[in-house]
C-alpha cells in the first residue's frame, strides 16, 4: 500500500501517502500535490462551496490520501472527494475504498485503490465557513431624472484562514471571474453594468408606512423614491440581490452629486425595486378626516360615512405624480376605536374613487394623484381631494 | 490494512489478560501466558449506545480445573454481560465458576473443569457502549435535475477504550423490535414493560440482543480475513445487508480495524440515477410560513433503490451546475425510510419562485341578533320583527376574498401544492377543484409555467359566533366573491 503526503504552510494539509498497510503509522513520505484550480461557489446564501482540483499520484494497489486542515473552519462532513475522469496518460481507474477520521484532529484519509500507477485528477469540495459575501450598487441618474447607470458589486470577505492563489468565483448572479484570493483580504468585482435604466421618480404620502411631518398641523411626509423595474435591456435576466445602493447624480458639470443611499430589497425579475432619496419638502400634503357619521342599521349593528381630505400643494416647477397610500383598517380605529375585525367598506363618490387595483387590496388603497408645476411667477396651486367610505356592519 | 499481531498488544494495553496457569487468584506473582483474539465479531446498535463483541480464541487446557482471568481495564465493558462458551470441542469443558475479585476492579475469574489435555477454542462475548454507528447520504443532482445520484455510507465511530483489529462488523437497522423481543423474552404483555426492573430490563435486552444475533458467519469464525488480489484493483467493500426479523443488518465485507479513537466511514450503496421529481409545496405546519421546494424520491427497485431500508442519518444535496462544479443545495436529517417509502428532500424557500397571498376583500352577512330579552334570535331583515337598541350582533358570516399569487422565474414548469388550514365553522368557495387533506386543512395544486404567474382565488366563509354549528371545512365549489 502507498502513501503520500501534501502539505500546505497556510492551514490545509492534503497529504497522499504511500504507506504500509499500517493505519496508524504517523511516519510518512509525504509528496505535496498542488492545486490545479480552484472555484468557490457563492451562490447560496451563507454558504461558501469550495472546489479543488488535484492531480494526484497514485500507485497501483490501495493508496491513501490525508487531508487535513488547521485553523480554517471546513465542515468536515461535507468534505466529498470525488475522481474525475482521467485525460491524463497512462489513463486509470481509481475508486475511494473508505474514509477514517483520526482522532483529536482535523483531518481525514481516504482510501483509494488504483488499477495502475499513474496519475489522477480528483475534486475536493468542501463547504468552508468565514467566506462572505455581499453585494452593493453604485446608481447615477442623469439630470433629469429619467434614467441611471445601475453598477453591481460583489465583496468577498475572505475570513477564511485560507489564500487563494487564484480561484474562480461565481455568486450565483452575474459571470463568474477569475481572481486570487488573500488571507484576510476583501476582493471587490463589479459584477453587472445596466447603463440607462428608465426610472421613474415617485412623491408618495403613507400615514401608516411614513407618518406625519407635523402632526399637528396634519401635514404628511412626502418621501421621494426612485422605481426601477428588473426588465427590459439587461435587466430582468437575474434576480438583483439585496445590498446597499449609493445613489448619485450626474451634476451636469462632469461630476456627480451624493444623493442618499438605501438598502435595495432583493428583486426578483419583472418585479419593482424601489430606492429611498429622502423626503420631499416641495409638496405639502394636509391629510384630514373630515366627517364621520355614524347610522344606526339595527341593534348595535352600525354604518359610519367617511370622508378624508388631503389639501395638496406641488410648490416645484415641474409637475408630479403623487402616490396616495391609506390603512382602511387604521382609519376604521381611527373613528371608532379598535375591534379585531377586518373592516367592510365600500368606496363612495369622492375625487379619490379609482385605486390602483394591482397595488391595492382588502386594507390598502393606492391612488395616483396628477400635481401640475407651480406657475412661473405664482404660488403653488392647492388641490382639495377626497377619499369617501362606506365602513358596514360594525358594532 | 490487515495487522495480525493484536495479543500482545493487547495485552500491553491492559485491556484483555489471560493468566494461565493461575493458581490462587489472590497471590501476588503471578505468571500469565495471552491466548490471542482469533476472531472478533462486533454487533453495533444505532438505536441505543450497544454493542456485542463476540471474539473466538485459542486456549490449551489441561484435565483438571483451569483458571481463567479476564479483564477489562479502561474499557466501557459491561461486566454483568460477559459470558464464555466453548465452541470445539463444545463438550468435555464446564464453567465450575465465576468470581469477581474484590481487589481487583474490571476483572473475573472462571474456573473450567477439562475431561481431558486438549486445545479448544472459546468465544467470549460481552456488552461494551462506546461504539456508535450511523448513516450518512450524499445525493448529488444531475444539471436538468430529473436524476440524482445516491450514495449511501456507513460512519463507524470507536470510542469504546479499545481497539478492534480486523473485526467482522455488522450494523443492526431498527428500533423498536428490540423492545418487542424483550417483552417476548419476559413473557409479559408490552403494556407492561415498565413494570420491569431497571436491572431486568438491561438483562433481557442483551439476552435479546445474543438471541437474535447467535448464528455466526461461518467465514468469520474460521478465522478467515480477506486478500485482495494484488493483480486486480481492489473493490470497495460490499456492505451485505440482510433483514432479520423486524431488523436490518449490514455486514461489512471482510474484516475492519477502527482504533479507539477513531471513526471510519465506507459506503454502503450508490445509485446512479435515481428518478427524481421536483415539488413545491406549502405547508406551514411541516415546512414554516414558505413555499418550499422539494426534491421527491422513492426507496423502491423502480428508482435504482429499495434494496434495503434507509437508516435515519444526515443527507447532503447538492446539484452539478452544469459548470463542472457543484452547487451546494441543503442539508437534513433523514428519518428511516422503510423498503417502498418516499424520500422528501426539503431544498427550501427558492428566490425564483414569488409565492403572494393577496386579501382582496372582506364583507359580512347572515347577521344574527340576541334579543335582550335573552336566549331568542332573530336574524337581521326577517320580517316583523323589531330589533331594538339592545339587540346584539350574536352570530355572522365572515366572506374572505383570497388571490394565492404565484409568479415562476425559474425555466422550467413546477408544480404547486398548497395547505392551508382553517379552524372553526368553515364553506371554503372556489373552482380550485380542492381537497380536503383533513377535516380543517384543504389542499389544492397548480402548475405554472416557466416564466408565468397563476393566481388562484378562493373566498373563505367563516361561520361566527351564534352562526358556528361546526368545526370543520366545507368545500363549495363556485366562483369566490360577490
Amino acid at each position: 500500500m502507498n502513501r503520500t503526503r501534501w502539505l500546505y504552510p497556510l492551514g490545509m494539509l492534503l497529504l497522499l501517502s504511500a504507506a504500509s498497510s499500517e493505519a496508524l503509522a504517523r511516519i510518512k513520505l509525504t509528496t505535496l500535490p498542488v492545486r490545479e484550480r480552484v472555484a468557490v461557489q457563492l451562490d447560496y446564501p451563507s454558504v461558501a462551496l469550495v472546489e479543488e482540483e488535484r492531480i494526484v499520484p497514485l500507485v497501483k494497489g490501495v493508496n491513501q490520501m490525508d487531508f487535513s486542515w488547521a485553523n480554517t473552519r471546513i465542515d468536515a462532513d461535507t468534505l466529498v472527494l470525488r475522481i474525475l475522469p482521467s485525460t491524463i496518460e497512462p489513463v486509470l481507474n481509481a475508486k475511494v475504498l473508505s474514509v477514517s477520521y483520526p482522532p483529536d484532529e482535523n483531518a481525514l484519509i481516504w482510501s483509494v485503490a488504483a488499477d495502475a500507477s499513474g496519475a489522477a485528477r480528483v475534486r475536493i469540495s468542501y463547504v468552508l465557513g468565514g467566506l462572505n459575501k455581499d453585494f452593493h450598487y453604485r446608481a447615477v441618474a442623469d439630470r433629469d431624472e429619467a434614467t441611471l447607470d445601475l453598477a453591481q458589486y460583489l465583496r468577498v470577505n475572505n475570513n477564511a484562514n485560507e489564500a487563494y492563489e487564484t480561484a474562480e468565483f461565481w455568486a450565483g448572479v452575474g459571470e463568474r471571474f477569475d481572481k486570487p484570493l488573500g488571507l484576510n483580504e476583501t476582493k471587490e468585482v463589479r459584477l453587472n453594468r445596466f447603463a440607462s435604466v428608465p426610472i421613474r421618480k415617485t412623491y408618495s404620502c403613507d400615514p401608516v408606512a411614513f407618518g406625519y411631518l407635523d402632526r399637528a398641523q396634519d401635514k404628511l411626509n412626502v418621501p421621494m423614491h426612485y422605481v426601477i423595474r428588473n426588465a427590459g435591456g439587461m435587466l430582468g435576466q437575474e434576480p438583483l440581490p439585496a445590498g446597499k445602493v449609493r445613489i448619485f447624480q450626474d451634476d451636469g458639470q462632469g461630476g456627480a452629486a451624493f444623493l442618499g443611499e438605501d438598502h435595495g430589497q432583493f428583486t426578483p425579475p419583472d418585479e419593482e425595486w424601489e430606492l429611498y432619496l429622502g423626503l420631499a419638502r416641495d409638496i405639502a400634503v394636509r391629510r384630514t378626516i373630515d366627517r364621520s357619521e355614524r347610522q344606526r342599521i339595527a341593534g348595535n349593528l352600525y354604518r359610519y360615512d367617511v370622508t378624508l381630505k388631503y389639501e395638496i400643494e406641488n410648490f416645484k416647477d415641474t409637475p408630479v405624480m403623487l402616490d396616495i397610500a391609506e390603512s382602511v383598517r387604521q382609519i376604521r380605529d381611527q373613528v371608532r376605536g379598535g375591534v379585531n375585525r377586518d373592516p367592510e367598506w365600500q368606496l363612495g363618490d369622492g375625487t379619490l374613487r379609482n385605486p390602483d387595483l394591482e397595488k391595492s387590496d382588502a386594507d390598502k388603497l393606492l391612488f395616483h394623484v396628477e400635481l401640475p408645476a407651480r406657475t412661473a411667477d405664482g404660488p403653488a396651486q392647492k388641490q382639495t381631494h377626497t377619499l369617501r367610505l362606506t365602513l358596514n356592519n360594525e358594532w | 490494512m490487515k495487522t495480525n499481531h493484536q495479543a500482545w498488544l493487547l495485552g500491553l494495553l491492559g485491556l484483555l489478560g489471560w493468566l494461565l496457569p493461575l493458581a490462587s487468584p489472590a497471590g501476588n506473582i503471578d505468571l500469565a501466558t495471552v491466548p490471542k483474539r482469533n476472531t472478533v465479531q462486533l454487533t453495533i446498535y444505532n438505536s441505543e449506545d450497544l454493542t456485542l463483541v463476540r471474539e473466538s480464541r485459542i486456549v490449551t487446557f489441561k484435565k483438571g480445573v483451569n483458571p481463567l482471568q479476564f479483564s477489562w481495564a479502561n474499557t466501557l465493558i459491561d461486566p454483568s454481560s460477559v459470558e464464555l462458551r466453548f465452541r470445539e470441542p463444545s463438550v468435555g469443558l464446564a464453567v465450575l465458576d465465576t468470581t469477581f475479585p474484590h481487589d481487583r476492579p474490571q476483572t473475573l475469574y472462571w474456573n473450567v473443569q477439562s475431561d481431558a489435555n486438549h486445545e479448544a477454542i472459546i468465544e467470549i462475548s460481552y456488552f461494551t457502549s462506546g461504539i456508535t454507528w450511523a448513516a450518512d447520504y450524499l445525493a448529488v443532482a444531475h444539471p436538468d435535475e430529473n436524476a440524482l445520484r445516491l450514495e449511501s455510507f456507513v460512519r463507524v465511530k470507536n470510542l469504546s477504550g479499545e481497539d478492534y483489529e480486523n473485526a467482522q462488523v455488522r450494523l443492526v437497522v431498527g428500533t423498536i423490535n428490540l423492545v418487542e423481543k424483550i417483552a417476548e423474552l419476559a413473557r409479559l404483555p408490552v403494556g407492561r414493560l415498565d413494570e420491569l426492573k431497571r436491572e431486568e430490563y438491561q438483562g433481557l435486552r442483551q439476552k435479546a440482543a445474543r438471541k437474535m444475533m447467535a448464528p455466526a458467519p461461518a467465514a468469520m469464525m474460521s478465522g478467515a480475513t480477506m486478500v485482495a488480489d494484488a493483480a486486480e484493483m481492489e473493490a470497495p467493500k460490499e456492505i451485505v445487508k440482510a433483514g432479520l426479523s423486524e431488523y436490518f443488518i449490514y455486514t461489512i465485507e471482510g474484516t475492519e480495524t477502527v482504533p479507539n479513537g477513531w471513526a471510519k466511514r465506507l459506503r454502503s450503496f450508490e445509485a446512479d440515477t435515481v428518478p427524481v421529481a421536483v415539488e413545491y409545496r406549502y405547508r406551514p405546519r411541516e415546512y414554516g410560513e414558505q413555499l418550499v421546494r422539494l426534491y421527491l424520491l422513492k426507496n423502491d427497485t423502480a428508482s435504482k433503490l429499495g434494496g434495503t431500508p434507509l437508516p435515519d442519518g444526515v443527507i447532503r444535496v447538492f446539484r452539478t451546475n452544469g459548470r463542472e462544479g457543484l452547487s451546494y443545495l441543503a442539508t437534513q436529517n433523514l428519518k428511516y425510510v422503510p423498503i417502498g417509502d418516499k424520500i422528501e428532500l426539503n431544498l427550501g424557500a427558492d428566490p425564483a419562485v414569488i409565492f403572494e397571498l393577496v386579501r382582496q376583500k372582506v364583507y359580512r352577512d347572515n347577521l344574527w341578533f340576541q334579543l335582550k330579552s335573552g336566549h331568542l334570535y332573530r336574524k337581521l331583515g326577517e320580517d316583523g320583527f323589531k330589533l331594538d337598541l339592545d339587540s346584539q350582533v350574536a352570530g355572522w358570516d365572515e366572506h374572505t376574498v383570497y388571490r394565492q399569487k404565484i409568479r415562476n422565474n425559474r425555466d422550467q414548469p413546477i408544480h404547486v401544492q398548497i395547505r392551508r388550514e382553517y379552524p372553526g365553522d368553515i364553506a371554503f368557495h372556489s373552482q380550485l377543484d380542492p381537497s380536503l387533506h383533513d377535516f380543517q386543512t384543504v389542499q389544492f395544486e397548480t402548475d405554472v409555467q416557466a416564466g408565468e404567474k397563476a393566481g388562484l382565488d378562493y373566498e373563505i366563509i367563516a361561520r361566527m359566533g351564534y352562526n358556528q354549528k361546526q368545526n370543520r371545512v366545507e368545500l363549495q365549489p363556485g366562483a369566490p366573491g360577490r
